[in-house]
Formats: structure tokens, C-alpha cells, sequence
């Protein structure tokens, strides 16, 4: 009858080992598929060994209360060959037996007993020619840090990983639902494959260029620490600037208009860090989020800081225009320092969009609602209109304070349209 | 019929002595008294006056058949030990390894080396000199793994115009048996598939094959699948195989007897980061012997080299990345 092991399984996403904490069973007992034979305790949970196939229980080589990787050994079963081949074990178990290499042109096998012919031999060579080196511990738990200490989990990509995903035109974001189970919980070529694989069942439908795009982006720009903050802002002053106005800006042009030049006060906010430099904007480019069919555009109006607010409702109208047929100007579609985006206009109140790669900030405006704010004039209660502003930005520049300030003072140039 | 290794060996050299009139052999009492190991016995008696013994200087073995080969003949130098080679070192590397290049004629030898280690044989009878003499340009290094590999190899040697240095291993000498003398074999220069797997690759040759082969045997038992690639030529190096075997499994572990400092392995392993980096899931790994010399104590040398237990260790260690 074959023996097979019976092996620590995988108990789940990011584990490497466990406590072995209960063994149900002894030497010479019988179990049935799927029997739970052990107890095991991981850093998340107790869960239980079970048995691949129905058998006799020979050996138990696993010691209580001890840790032992997935994969290892914990003992053996005697099991039928067939139930041995269903469980997965090639030929039936029986690989203890020294194999004979398949390709070779006839068998060959290292006898030990045959008596060598040494006679008048002045070296003497001995029989025994084989030593066995003690094995502490047949298998060890994992230690040390098998992959690279700065990476870990999905973030580590061998060079084939890397290889096979350019391959199939895939990005590291793309594993994210991979469960590793490689060391430290990196995904193996082996997991990559059976992921790629499972994919054929699902219904599939091609990303267009635009979605790839903006995937390519987000992924990008998540590659820094994002943060977002907001306040409220009162908008009446702004509404009623504008109804009394000629040209009738839109509210996203306002908030475009206060930020640059909030950011023109220091131009250090709308930075980048490339590694030990904060690099300042050339000049204050700033876009602004349309959206378009399965995606969104961000037009840039150049020098906002030096425009004032009626010069820019024309080129704004005709940018809108030019995005929404995907005719933007080469102008306007370089790189920008900050983006303003007015999710409202979507009913929604608050957000955290992420800036896009090359900026530090983006600056989002929510719906505005009738709120009651106290009034010191009329000594009560009166209807005004508020929005939320929200600022997300790469903490690697920006602390929470310095965002809120700068908010704040977005907020304090919208309280007068007029200027702007 | 049983065959040993050491019995392919010498038949190896009865049918080259045979078939070809050029051959001779030549080295520390193989004549009369057949040889350190046996390796030529009787020779002598079946081929009067193309044995010879030759003075106790290796130095001077592997001159004179330098002079005998440029002149149209097929020596084969039988070395007592691998590690006596380094005496003629001169004669092999500045002489042999570049008489081609420098004269347009070549240089067809056979140097055998008794090669690897025994339980007491200690520093100056067990060392493994393939990497030493693969590292210069002009020579052929053989590694024979099994008894067919051991004929076959030798009479495509003696048949090849280059200077060849053929280690064969004495731990295989008595112990490693086929039912027969194969009547043909893998061209040098190709490496063979030992066993077929795709978990991961061992690239190794001669008497740590065998090693190999137990440590995936034992591996087995836990539903790992290892592939085995015997080199059988040191140089040239067959690395279309290692890496087609690298593609398959994304991991590769290289084993050899000899000391771990630049080497057979270190060349194996530059040779797939350089060529299939894209092919590796985890790093390349390299089991060696110890960088010291070789201990005389029969445990201290078991612990000194690779065994089939350090090799299932690294193997673990490897297919845990």
C-alpha cells in the first residue's frame, strides 16, 4: 500500500506558517476524506488539517504546540494507489523508491553491495560510499526575509513576473486580488498563472484607450501617499456674482481662478518632491476635470494667476467643447500644476480624487445645499448655501495643516468674486 | 552482464587502442600493474608496446604527449588523481590549450582525471578540477554522470581534435553498474534531461547527479516536481538546455562538487541572469562544496560536500521564495 504525506495546507492569503494546537488522531487509526486530523492556529485564526483521501494513519511526524510552513510534512497515511493517484500523488506514492532516470538508454543504479574488483588496488576505495548528514529539523519555518526588505506581498515582482505581465500587457495593480503564496506573501509565477487562467471564465469586454489611460494614471499617481482634507465654503456671494455678472463664469472657473492664486502666494504647495528638492511650478497651469464618453479630460488654461476671471469664460466654454470632441490644442494638454474638479455638478457632497501624476493637488468642489447660518445683522437663523472644498494632495509635500490653510484660503478669496 | 563505470573506462580505451592505430596510453604504472584504479587493466597484454608507464613527473607525461599529438598521434595520459594535474598545469593550459591558435595544428589528447571526493581521501585525493581548466580557452572538459556517458564520452574524446580533460569520478568507479556498453550516445557538448519536472531545475553533473536525483526522489514525496539536468560537458557549456529547462520551472539551483569560489556554477548562473533573466521567479541558487580544503575525517567530508539531504535543504529554501 503507498504512504503519502499528509502536508500542512494553504490556509490563506499571506500565511506561511502555523502552531500546530490540537491532533486528533493516533498511529494505526483509520480516517475518511476530508477528516480534520489537526488543529492549527495561525496569526488569524484556528483552522483545521484535513486528510486528502480515506487511509490509515502510519506516522505522525508533527510535534504539538510546534510551527511548521505550509507544505510541510506533518505525517503520513497508508492509502489505496488509486486513492493515492486521485489525491494527486503521481505514481501512486511510491517516489520513496529510488527512481531510474527516464531518458537514460538503459537502467543504471548505484549498488552499494556489489563487491568492487580491488585487488591490487594502492588507493582502496571503500564500499560504503554514502554518508548521512543529520538533519535537524526536516523542515524549518520560514526566517529572514526571503524577499527584498523594502518589498513585500504583491509589490514584489520577480524578473519573470515582470517578463509575463509586459507580456500580456499587464501593470503590478492588476494583482491586487492575487492571493501570494510565496515568501512573505509574494505572488509566485505558479499563482500568476493559475490567475491568468481562471480569467478565461469570466465574460470579458476590451477597456478602451481612454479607461486604459486614466488606469494608467490613478495607477501612477498611487505610487505616492495621498491625502485629502475639506471645509465648507459659503457660496451665496459667488452665485450672486455671478447672476449679476455679463459673462457668467462657471462656478469651476472661480474656484480655478482663487486657487491659483492662492498657490501664487506660495508656490512651493503646488511642488513636487523629486528626491531631496521641492521643484516649483514655472507657471500656474491649472486644469480642470471633464467628462467624456468612458473617461475624463483634463483641459489646462495656462498663467491662471495672471488672467482675471472674464478673459478666461470664452477660452473655458470653447475647451469644454474641444474635449468633449477630443480636439484638444497641444496647449492644452500638457502638464498642469492642479486640477480642479466640480463633482458636485454630480450631486455628490464630498469626494477624494486623486491628482493626477504630475501634480500635487486637486481641488474639488461639492453640491451646494441650503444650510441655516447665524446671522449677527438680523440676530437669527437665515438660509445660505454651502459647499464642501476639498483639497487631496501628496503628503509627501503637504501636511494636513498646510492643506488646511491652503483651502482656507481658497475659501477666503471666493468671499470676494469681485476680485477674482 | 554488469557493467561498471570503471569498466567503461577501460573498454572505452580497448576500443579506441583497437580501432585506431594512433592511440596510446600513458601514464604512472598502468602497464603491468593496470593502473591506480584498474582502469587499464590488461591493457598491456592486449596491446603490446601502446601502454606505457611513464616516469613518476606529470609535467613531463603531458609534455611528451603534446609532441606525440602534434605529430599525428591520440595520446591518452592517465592522471593518478585529478589533483596531481596541477604539476603539468603548464603543459595543459600554456601549452596544450593554445598550441591551435598560436600554430594552426591541433592538439589531440585525452587527459583523465580520477576527479571528486571518497570517505578518507582527504586534501590531495579528492579534488574536482573541471572549473580550473574549463576557465582557458582551447580545452574540452567532460563530466561524465553515468557508465554509458563514461564510454561513449571517452571514445568522442579520444576522437575529437582538441585537447579534452575527461573527469570521471571515482566514488562512481565500482558501485555505478548498466546491464551493457551502449552502442551510442549524446554528442559532447549536450546536456540530458534526467528527470523531468517543473517545480524547479538542478544543473549539476558527474557524481552529485546522483545526489540531485535523491533529493527529487525526496522532494517527490511531497508532490514537488524537480527537474534534473546533467551537464556532462563542463565546456562547452549546453545552455540552450538550461535555459529551456529554466523556462519550464522559473527556478534553477546549481550543484557541484568542486570548491563554491567562480566556477562551474557561478557560470552556469551568469549565464541564465545574463540570457534569461526574464525566465527566473526566484533567485538563482549555488550548492558547492566548502571553501576549504578537504577534509580527511569521513563525517567532516560528508559535511563537506553536497549530499542529497543539503541539496533537498537548498531546494526547500528555493522553492519556498
Amino acid at each position: 500500500m503507498p504512504r503519502i504525506p499528509i502536508l500542512m495546507p494553504q490556509l490563506g492569503e499571506a500565511i506561511a506558517e502555523a502552531v500546530i494546537r490540537a491532533i486528533r488522531v493516533k498511529p494505526q487509526d483509520r480516517v475518511e476524506s476530508d477528516q480534520e486530523i489537526m488543529e492549527v492556529e495561525t496569526n488569524k485564526t484556528n483552522m483545521g488539517v484535513t486528510v486528502p483521501c480515506r487511509g490509515k494513519v502510519i506516522e505522525i511526524t508533527a510535534a504539538l504546540d510546534a510551527s511548521y510552513p505550509v507544505g510541510a510534512t506533518l505525517g503520513y497515511l497508508e492509502v489505496s494507489a488509486s486513492d493515492a493517484a486521485k489525491a494527486g500523488f503521481k505514481d501512486g506514492g511510491n517516489s520513496r523508491k529510488v527512481k531510474v532516470p527516464k531518458n537514460g538508454r538503459s537502467p543504471v543504479r548505484v549498488d552499494k553491495k556489489a563487491a568492487p574488483d580491488t585487488a591490487g588496488v594502492h588507493f582502496q576505495v571503500d564500499e560504503d560510499d554514502t554518508f548521512t548528514v543529520a538533519e535537524t529539523a526536516a523542515v524549518r519555518p520560514t526566517v529572514g526575509l526571503p524577499v527584498p526588505a523594502n518589498a513585500s506581498g504583491a509589490t514584489y515582482l520577480s524578473p519573470r513576473m515582470k517578463a509575463r505581465m509586459q507580456e500580456l500587457g499587464l501593470n503590478a495593480a492588476d494583482l491586487s486580488s492575487i492571493p501570494g503564496t510565496g515568501a512573505g506573501g509574494r505572488v509566485t509565477i505558479e499563482d500568476f498563472e493559475k490567475f491568468v487562467r481562471q480569467l478565461d471564465s469570466h465574460a470579458q469586454s476590451p477597456a478602451s484607450p481612454m479607461r486604459i489611460a486614466v488606469a494608467d494614471a490613478m495607477r501612477r499617481s498611487c505610487l505616492r501617499p495621498l491625502a485629502t482634507v475639506g471645509r465648507p465654503v459659503l457660496m451665496d456671494r459667488m452665485l450672486l456674482h455671478r447672476k449679476q455678472s455679463t459673462f457668467k463664469p462657471g462656478l469651476t472657473l472661480y474656484v480655478l481662478r482663487a486657487l491659483a492664486l492662492a498657490i501664487a502666494e506660495n508656490t512651493a504647495v503646488g511642488g513636487r518632491l523629486v528626491g531631496d528638492k521641492i521643484i516649483h511650478p514655472k507657471s500656474i497651469d491649472i486644469g480642470f476635470a471633464v467628462e467624456v464618453d468612458d473617461g475624463v479630460l483634463v483641459p489646462i488654461i495656462r498663467e491662471v494667476n495672471n488672467r482675471k476671471l472674464e478673459d478666461m469664460v470664452e477660452p473655458y466654454h470653447q475647451l469644454v467643447k474641444q474635449a468633449h470632441s477630443r480636439k484638444l490644442s497641444l496647449e492644452a494638454t500638457g502638464t498642469g500644476i492642479a486640477t480642479v474638479t466640480n463633482f458636485g455638478s454630480f450631486g455628490l457632497a464630498w469626494a477624494t480624487p486623486i491628482p493626477l501624476p504630475e501634480q500635487n493637488l486637486v481641488l474639488g468642489l461639492g453640491v451646494g445645499r441650503k444650510v441655516p447660518v447665524w446671522s449677527d445683522e438680523v440676530g437669527t437663523f437665515v438660509p445660505a448655501t454651502e459647499a464642501e472644498l476639498t483639497l487631496s494632495f501628496d503628503h509627501r509635500i503637504l501636511d494636513g495643516g498646510a492643506a488646511g490653510r491652503l483651502l482656507a484660503r481658497v475659501a477666503d478669496l471666493l468671499q470676494t468674486p469681485a476680485a477674482l | 552482464m554488469n557493467v561498471t563505470y570503471l569498466d567503461a573506462i577501460r573498454e572505452a580505451q580497448a576500443k579506441a587502442l583497437a580501432e585506431d592505430d594512433r592511440v596510446f596510453l600513458y601514464g604512472q604504472d598502468i602497464a603491468s600493474f593496470g593502473g591506480a584504479f584498474k582502469a587499464t587493466k590488461r591493457l598491456a597484454e592486449e596491446f603490446p608496446g601502446r601502454v606505457l608507464d611513464s616516469p613518476i613527473s606529470e609535467d613531463a607525461m603531458v609534455g611528451m604527449a603534446i609532441g606525440a599529438a602534434i605529430d599525428g598521434m591520440r595520446p591518452i595520459i592517465e592522471m593518478q588523481f585529478a589533483d596531481f594535474s596541477s604539476i603539468a598545469f603548464n603543459q595543459i593550459v600554456n601549452q596544450a590549450g593554445t598550441h591551435f591558435y598560436r600554430t594552426g595544428v591541433p592538439v589531440p589528447f585525452v587527459i583523465r582525471l580520477p576527479s571528486g571526493g571518497n570517505k578518507g581521501s582527504g586534501p590531495f585525493h579528492s579534488q574536482s578540477l573541471e572549473s580550473l581548466y574549463a576557465h582557458f580557452p582551447g580545452l574540452v572538459v567532460l563530466m561524465p554522470a553515468t557508465v554509458e556517458d563514461a564510454y561513449t564520452m571517452l571514445l568522442d574524446a579520444v576522437a575529437l581534435d582538441d585537447p579534452v580533460i575527461f573527469c570521471e569520478h571515482k566514488l562512481l568507479y565500482y558501485h555505478l553498474k548498466a546491464e551493457a556498453l551502449p552502442t551510442n550516445g549524446l554528442p559532447i557538448g549536450k546536456a540530458r534531461i534526467a528527470r523531468a519536472g517543473t517545480h524547479a531545475t538542478v544543473v549539476t553533473a558527474s557524481a552529485m547527479l546522483h545526489e540531485a536525483l535523491k533529493a527529487a526522489n525526496q522532494l517527490a514525496e511531497e508532490a514537488w516536481d524537480i527537474e534534473v539536468v546533467d551537464l556532462r560537458s563542463a565546456k562547452p557549456i549546453d545552455t540552450d538546455t538550461v535555459l529551456a529547462s529554466v523556462a519550464r520551472t522559473g527556478r534553477i539551483l546549481c550543484v557541484a562538487e568542486s570548491f563554491p569560489w567562480g566556477g562551474l556554477n557561478a557560470e552556469v548562473i551568469a549565464r541564465v541572469v545574463a540570457e534569461g533573466f526574464h525566465l527566473l521567479d526566484a533567485p538563482p541558487l549555488r550548492l558547492n562544496s566548502r571553501d576549504t580544503p578537504i577534509p580527511y575525517h569521513p563525517n567532516l567530508w560528508a559535511a563537506h560536500r553536497p549530499t542529497a539531504a543539503s541539496i533537498t535543504t537548498a531546494l526547500r529554501k528555493l522553492l519556498g521564495f
